[in-house]
C-alpha cells in the first residue's frame, strides 16, 4: 500500500523520488489524477466544421472529439462496443460516422450505434443496440479550448481552472482569443510525466544554464540570461499558483522572449500595440502581464510557454515514458504573416527538433532513469527556492512568489498532486474550505 | 517516367560523392564546413511529418503536415553556432549521426546547372550510454553546381517515415 501522504513534504517542499518511478504510485495516479482531472483534447481552430474529428490520449485512455451536427462538441472513448477495437484509426478528419474495421459496426457523430452488418440475420433481435454507442466523455471547452474529464462529480472546467483563469485570460481573452496551429508533432521521451510539467510550471531557474549555448544564438529578451550571465532584476516576474495545482511563471516584459530579426520586431509591435486595449479590458495589472513570457501548466499535464507559442501534452506511457504533442498557439486576431512567422519560431525552438527542446530531454530523462537505483530512488527532491517569500495575492486569490525565479509553482504543483493522491473521491476534495490550501501551503 | 530527365554517368557520381561527403562531414561534427563549402546562400531546408488521414478525406480543411524543419541559410547558421558552443551540454560527450543513403536518382533540374535528388536516408545516432536511435526519412534535394564546380545543396524536404516519434528529437542535420 502506498503511503500517498509522505510522497510530498508540503511544509518542507520536498518530493519523493521514487514518483518518477515507481509502478504502484503510477496506478494510483491514472486513477486518482488521470480519471478525475480535466485532460486537454484540442481547440476550437482544429474541428471548426461539423463532423470535423481529432484524436486525443486521456491517460492512457485513446479518444476521439468530434464535432456535432448542432455545432456542439462530444467525446468518445476510441473503442467498439463489440470486441473492442479502435473505430477510428486516423488522427483527424471530417465524417459522417465512426466505422468499425473488424466487423463493420458504425457509430454516428453522436457516439449511437447505427448499424450493425446483418443485425436481424445473425442477432434474431438479442442486440440492444440503444446500450451500446460508443462510452462518452465529458466535454467541456474554456475559451475554445476544450478538456475531457472521466469523472462525473467533477466541477466544471470553469471552476477547475477557478482562480487560474485569472491569468489564463491574459491570453485566452486578451485581444479576441488564442488558437493553436496543428497538426501537432508526437514524440517519445523516456522521462516521467511529472518532470517536464514541473518545469513548465515553474523552472525559470534552469533558463540560463541549461539554454545556454541556444539562448547565446537565438536573440530576444532571454539572451540575456544565456550561461547565467546575469541574475534577473527585482520586479523581472513572479512564481504563481492555485488550488489545484495549475501554475506559472511570468517573465515581465519578456514577451516574444526568443524572436529575434523581422519576426521580433514585429511582435514586439503587435504587443505594443495591444497592451492598452488588455490594460482597458482585463486592468491595469494583467495589461502589465500581456506581452509577458508565461511558463505555465494545466494540472496535471497540459503545458504552455506564451511568448515562446508553443503548447504541449504530456500524455503518460507507463511510468518512465511519454508521448509529447506539440502545436503552435498564437492569438486569433494577428495578422496571418505573424502568426506564420511565429510558428516558425515555435518550431524552431521547441519542435520536433526546437533548438531548446532537446536540452530539456536529457534532463527529463536521467531526472527519471537514474531512478532505476534503489538508493537513489530513495532519495528526496528539493524544490525549497522561494519558501517563505510567497503570499496570497489579493486580486487573483493566487499564490505568488517574491521573484521571477522561485519555486513556488512547483511546490503549488506538488501540493495538489498529494492531495488529489489521498482524496477518495471529488466529494473529499471539495468538502474543505476552500482557502484551506493557502494556509496548508503558507504553513499557518 | 514523371518528366524527369537522366543525367550523364559522370554527373551521377559527382552527385553521389558530394553527398557521402556531406554524409562524412555531419558524422565528423564537422558543420561549420558542411555550411560554407557545401550550403548555397539560397537554401531552403525543410522536413515534415505527415498526420495519418483517411486516404479519401476531402472536406477536412486544415494542413496535413508539420514542420521540423523550415530554414534559410540564416538559421541554419544559427544552430552550427549553437553546435560549436561549449555550453551545449546535449553535445558533449559528443553523439555519433551516421547517414546510410540509398536509392539515388538524379535527374536534370529546372535551370541548367541544378539537379534533382532523391534519396533514401537511414540515420543510426548514438548519444550518452545508452541512448541509440534510428530514423529512416526520404529527400527531394536541389543540388547547384557553383562556378567553381562545387556542387551546394539549394533545397531539401525530407519526410519523417514515423509519425510517433522513437529517437525522441531531430536535432541533427537531416
Amino acid at each position: 500500500m502506498i503511503n500517498a501522504a509522505s510522497l510530498v513534504d508540503v511544509k518542507n517542499g520536498t518530493q519523493a523520488k521514487s514518483i518518477f518511478w515507481d509502478e504502484q504510485i503510477y496506478q494510483l495516479e491514472l486513477e486518482r489524477i488521470f480519471d478525475r482531472c480535466w485532460l486537454f483534447l484540442t481547440h476550437d481552430s482544429l474541428i471548426p466544421n461539423s463532423g470535423d474529428f481529432t484524436t486525443a490520449i486521456m491517460g492512457e485512455d485513446e479518444v476521439i472529439v468530434v464535432r456535432q451536427m448542432n455545432g456542439s462538441v462530444k467525446a468518445f472513448l476510441n473503442v467498439c462496443a463489440h470486441r473492442g477495437t479502435r473505430v477510428c484509426s486516423v488522427e483527424a478528419g471530417n465524417t459522417r460516422s465512426f466505422t468499425c474495421t473488424y466487423h463493420g459496426w458504425s457509430y454516428g457523430l453522436d457516439g449511437s450505434l447505427q448499424a450493425v452488418p446483418f443485425e436481424n440475420e445473425f442477432y434474431k433481435g438479442v442486440l440492444d443496440k440503444s446500450t451500446h454507442g460508443l462510452t462518452e466523455v465529458r466535454a467541456e471547452s474554456y475559451m475554445g479550448f476544450w478538456y475531457g474529464n472521466f469523472d462525473k462529480t467533477a466541477p466544471s472546467l470553469y471552476d477547475y481552472l477557478g482562480d487560474y483563469r485569472f491569468y489564463l485570460d491574459v491570453w485566452m481573452d486578451s485581444t479576441g482569443g488564442a488558437e493553436l496551429i496543428g497538426p501537432p508533432t508526437r514524440t517519445l521521451l523516456n522521462c516521467n510525466w511529472k518532470t517536464p510539467a514541473e518545469n513548465f510550471v515553474g523552472d525559470a531557474y534552469h533558463v540560463g544554464w541549461t539554454h545556454a549555448a541556444s539562448l547565446s544564438v537565438i536573440g530576444g529578451e532571454l539572451s540575456a540570461l544565456s550561461g547565467n550571465k546575469m541574475v534577473p532584476p527585482a520586479g523581472a516576474g513572479t512564481q504563481i499558483t492555485t488550488r489545484f495545482g495549475h501554475g506559472l511563471g511570468i517573465l515581465t516584459d519578456a514577451g516574444p522572449a526568443l524572436l529575434s530579426g523581422k519576426v521580433g520586431e514585429l511582435a514586439r509591435k503587435w504587443y505594443a500595440d495591444n497592451r492598452p486595449k488588455v490594460a482597458e479590458k482585463l486592468g491595469k495589472t494583467r495589461g502589465g502581464y500581456y506581452g509577458s513570457h508565461f511558463n505555465s501548466n494545466v494540472f496535471p499535464n497540459n503545458s504552455y510557454l506564451w511568448g515562446t507559442n508553443t503548447f504541449k501534452v504530456w500524455a503518460p506511457r507507463g511510468p518512465r515514458s511519454i508521448e509529447v504533442f506539440t502545436w503552435g498557439i498564437v492569438e486569433k486576431n494577428m495578422p496571418d504573416e505573424l502568426k506564420e512567422a511565429i510558428y516558425d519560431m515555435a518550431t524552431r525552438t521547441f519542435g520536433t527538433a526546437g533548438m531548446l527542446e532537446g536540452d530539456d530531454a536529457d534532463n527529463m530523462e536521467s531526472m527519471t532513469q537514474l531512478n532505476r537505483g534503489r538508493q537513489i530512488r530513495k532519495g528526496r527532491l528539493n524544490s525549497q527556492m522561494g519558501m517563505g517569500d510567497d503570499k496570497v495575492d489579493e486580486e487573483s486569490g493566487a499564490i505568488i512568489g517574491a521573484s521571477a525565479v522561485g519555486e513556488t509553482s512547483y511546490r503549488g504543483y506538488y501540493r495538489a498532486y498529494r492531495e488529489f493522491l489521498m482524496a477518495e473521491s471529488w466529494d473529499d476534495l471539495l468538502k474543505v474550505d476552500p482557502d484551506a490550501w493557502k494556509r496548508e501551503f503558507l504553513g499557518k | 517516367m514523371d518528366g524527369l530527365k537522366a543525367v550523364s554517368h559522370d554527373i551521377y557520381h559527382d552527385v553521389e560523392q558530394t553527398l557521402y561527403q556531406e554524409a562524412r562531414l555531419i558524422c565528423e561534427e564537422r558543420l561549420r564546413d558542411w555550411l560554407n563549402v557545401m550550403v548555397d546562400q539560397d537554401i531552403l531546408y525543410q522536413a515534415v511529418s505527415r498526420q495519418l488521414r483517411v486516404r479519401k478525406d476531402a472536406r477536412y480543411i486544415l494542413k496535413d503536415h508539420v514542420n521540423i524543419f523550415n530554414e534559410n541559410y540564416h538559421y541554419l547558421e544559427m544552430r552550427v553556432v549553437q553546435s560549436e558552443s561549449p555550453m551545449q551540454w546535449t553535445a558533449d560527450p559528443r553523439e555519433v549521426v551516421r547517414h546510410f543513403i540509398s536509392n539515388l536518382e538524379v535527374y536534370e533540374g529546372e535551370t541548367p546547372g541544378e539537379y534533382k535528388v532523391f534519396a533514401n536516408c537511414y540515420v543510426v545516432r548514438n548519444r550518452r550510454i545508452y541512448e541509440e536511435m534510428t530514423y529512416s526519412y526520404s529527400r527531394k534535394d536541389v543540388w547547384r553546381k557553383d562556378a567553381n564546380g562545387q556542387f551546394r545543396l539549394l533545397k531539401r524536404l525530407s519526410e519523417v517515415d514515423e509519425r510517433f516519434m522513437r529517437g525522441k528529437n531531430l536535432n541533427f542535420i537531416l
